[in-house]
């Protein structure tokens, strides 16, 4: 485990000095005396820069093994894919296709391929989540994306 | 007596029918989050943020605290019934409760939950009302420099407590703080962290990032293994109430929960969990029987039950007294607040009077209804839970994409909140804790605003700092803070040599 903190504190390391980086491009000092927009984001900056250098130091001196079940399974894996890209595809299909349609591949999706579910069972949730939550949104007044379909 | 006046006001609006509506569809909603496994009060309140964006924000905040301890009674269900925590409050829960359950006794240990959830949340309000003004009227003479203090007080208390890693905790809270400065500079109008990306010009909003960490991170933790719960009893829940003889000890184990949750709720950075399980502890401590713990004892039920439910009302004092959010899900209504057009802190009690004692007394309607709606309804909870996770884990990702996307109609947002969703799994993973940086998310930009208007006040001069009596002292407890968690943190050789090294 300590070699996987190790990476870890290591990115930290590169986004504490990213964060100086950016930090170095603003203003320090604002114009009323006080501190400017980069003075707070510049000593977080270098807070994680200390911190990830302290705990790099702290994990080369101690060995832990990875702990059991740290690893996912391959279909663990599988699912967590198969959950990422429906997320994936529903932010990129959102605004061409609406809320409804959109929606409706995408229970269709993970209910058939991680619930197993019937195909009945399956249509039942998928049109509910989608045109009947749409419905329900619109009635509270809050809007849902529509897409080129105008649904 | 002006405080009852005031309370008297409070409930002339919290009883309408209007508001009575929202308390009740609020307790309904957050048992049924509750209930749920993988979605916390958390995730769930800021969850359903959006159904609220229509109403008043009196009516609106009186449906989201309903949802908030609706959330927390929720978890109770599933930890006595399948032995699957809602949330990690209820996992004391599941010792003595899932035990009870399989001695066919899950009616009374879900009984006992709701009367002493009832109890604690009553006392807890009670204590609201009276410390409120008082506080409000103390936090008054807090100007900036005060102000940013006190913040760092509050931050350090939840890095302190929030896990076994002072060094992940602090690391976390930095996080949100840099999640927080992504947008435009509030004093001087530069962009910050946006990289071109126009969206970002707005900021990081808590709630996608919220229904990330909590939500989208759960389920992809969740999705690893499969989650297949056993119902204990098939869900058939008959009596409610505990035998004779067990009332005494149920009486005094309410007391010492309720007593417990509500210190607790006061101090910013604790957790509904640090007091259910401070609670199961004292409980095992004074018992005659501490080895019969987590065979099926009511009073391992009762205790952590009242203390949850008393800490997530006292938890609102701090909140409305001096605009310090204790706990994520708190913060969550701070923000929930501030969207509303209200800012949390003792200025609320004169500008808002109305509506600040008005939320006060439908916390109390609030226990009432979840009381009156939870022991009749237990039978139909349990049902719920027969329906496959796997389901549930999709529409439940539907209300999160809802919910990211209603907040701003931007499918930026959701974006936001896979990506946080993704680094929730890796966080919770690495054991890295997550309430600091929500808390840091919200806090940031008054924190930043706060030290930059002490130093333009001093012209630049730290000193400003030490220098204010109030400042000084609440500077001086945050060292402590952090100096005690350090030495915790210490391996415990190191510091047996430091002891060795002092004699």
């Amino acid at each position: 485990m300590s070699r996987v903190n190790r990476i870890v504190w290591g990115v930290f390391l590169l986004f504490g000095g990213f964060v100086i980086y950016e930090s170095l491009q603003l203003s320090y000092y604002g114009t009323d005396f006080g501190p400017g927009p980069g003075f707070f984001s510049f000593w977080l900056g270098v807070l994680v820069i200390v911190l990830s250098v302290v705990e790099i130091g702290r994990t080369l001196r101690v060995s832990d093994p990875v702990p059991e079940g740290f690893i996912p399974t391959r279909q663990g894996v599988k699912r967590i894919l198969s959950l990422l890209g429906a997320l994936a595809a529903c932010i990129f299909l959102m605004n061409p296709l609406g809320y409804a349609l959109t929606t409706l591949a995408f229970c269709i999706f993970l209910l058939r391929t991680l619930a197993g579910q019937s195909w009945w069972l399956t249509l039942l949730i998928s049109l509910g989540s989608s045109f009947g939550l749409l419905h329900v949104f619109r009635t509270l007044q809050v809007f849902l994306p529509t897409g080129w379909f105008g649904i | 007596m002006e405080t009852f006046q005031h309370l008297a006001n409070g409930f002339v609006v919290a009883l309408s029918l209007k508001n009575l509506l929202f308390a009740t569809i609020g307790c309904i909603l957050g048992t049924l989050i509750g209930v749920l496994p993988g979605l916390g009060p958390a995730a769930g309140t800021a969850l359903l943020i959006p159904i609220t964006f229509k109403l008043e924000p009196t009516s609106a905040i009186i449906m989201l605290a309903a949802i908030y301890y609706g959330a927390m009674y929720g978890g109770t269900i599933t930890s006595v019934l399948i032995n699957v925590p809602g949330e990690a409050a209820s996992v004391v829960t599941c010792l003595d409760g899932y035990e009870m359950a399989k001695q066919g006794r899950a009616g009374p240990a879900l009984g006992i939950a709701a009367i002493g959830s009832f109890v604690g949340g009553s006392v807890a309000t009670l204590g609201l009302v009276l410390m409120a003004l008082p506080l409000a009227r103390f936090a008054l003479k807090f100007g900036p420099t005060e102000y940013f203090s006190l913040l760092l007080v509050g931050l350090s208390l939840v890095m302190a407590l929030a896990g076994k890693s002072l060094p992940k905790a602090l690391m976390m809270g930095v996080i949100g703080l840099v999640f927080s400065l992504v947008g435009v500079d509030p004093v001087e109008g530069a962009p910050r962290f946006t990289f071109g990306i126009t969206p970002l010009l707005d900021g990081i909003r808590f709630v996608p990032v919220v229904m990330g960490f909590f939500g989208i991170g759960e389920i992809l933790l969740n999705a690893e293994k499969s989650l297949a719960g056993v119902m204990a009893g098939e869900g058939k829940v008959t009596s409610f109430l505990p035998k004779r003889e067990e009332w005494p000890i149920c009486v005094s184990s309410i007391l010492r929960g309720t007593g417990l949750g509500f210190f607790l709720g006061l101090i910013p950075g604790t957790n509904s969990a640090v007091a259910s399980f401070m609670s199961y502890a004292i409980e095992k401590k004074v018992s005659r029987h501490p080895e019969k713990f987590g065979t099926g004892l009511i009073e391992g039920v009762a205790a952590p039950e009242t203390a949850n439910n008393a800490y997530a009302n006292a938890a609102l004092i701090p909140l409305f007294t001096l605009g310090l959010p204790g706990s994520p899900t708190i913060a969550i209504l701070m923000g929930a607040l501030i969207m509303n057009g209200l800012t949390p802190g003792p200025l609320l009690f004169q500008q808002h009077a109305t509506f600040v004692w008005a939320v006060i007394a439908s916390l109390y309607i609030g226990n009432v209804i979840l009381l009156i709606l939870n022991l009749p309804l237990v039978g139909w909870w349990a049902k719920l839970l027969k329906i496959p996770y796997q389901t549930l884990v999709v529409i439940i990702l539907v209300f999160c994409i809802i919910g990211a996307y209603s907040l701003n109609n931007s499918v930026f947002d959701i974006g936001v909140m896979v990506l946080c969703g993704i680094l929730g799994y890796v966080f919770k993973k690495l054991d890295f804790p997550l309430a600091p940086a929500i808390l840091t998310l919200i806090l940031g930009p008054l924190m930043e605003r706060s030290l930059r208007e002490s130093l333009s006040l001093s012209q630049g001069d730290f000193s400003i700092f030490v220098t204010r009596p109030i400042s000084l002292g609440l500077l001086v407890i945050t060292a402590i803070i952090f100096a005690t968690s350090a030495w915790q943190a210490l391996p415990s050789a190191v510091r047996e040599e430091s002891k060795e090294a002092q004699v």
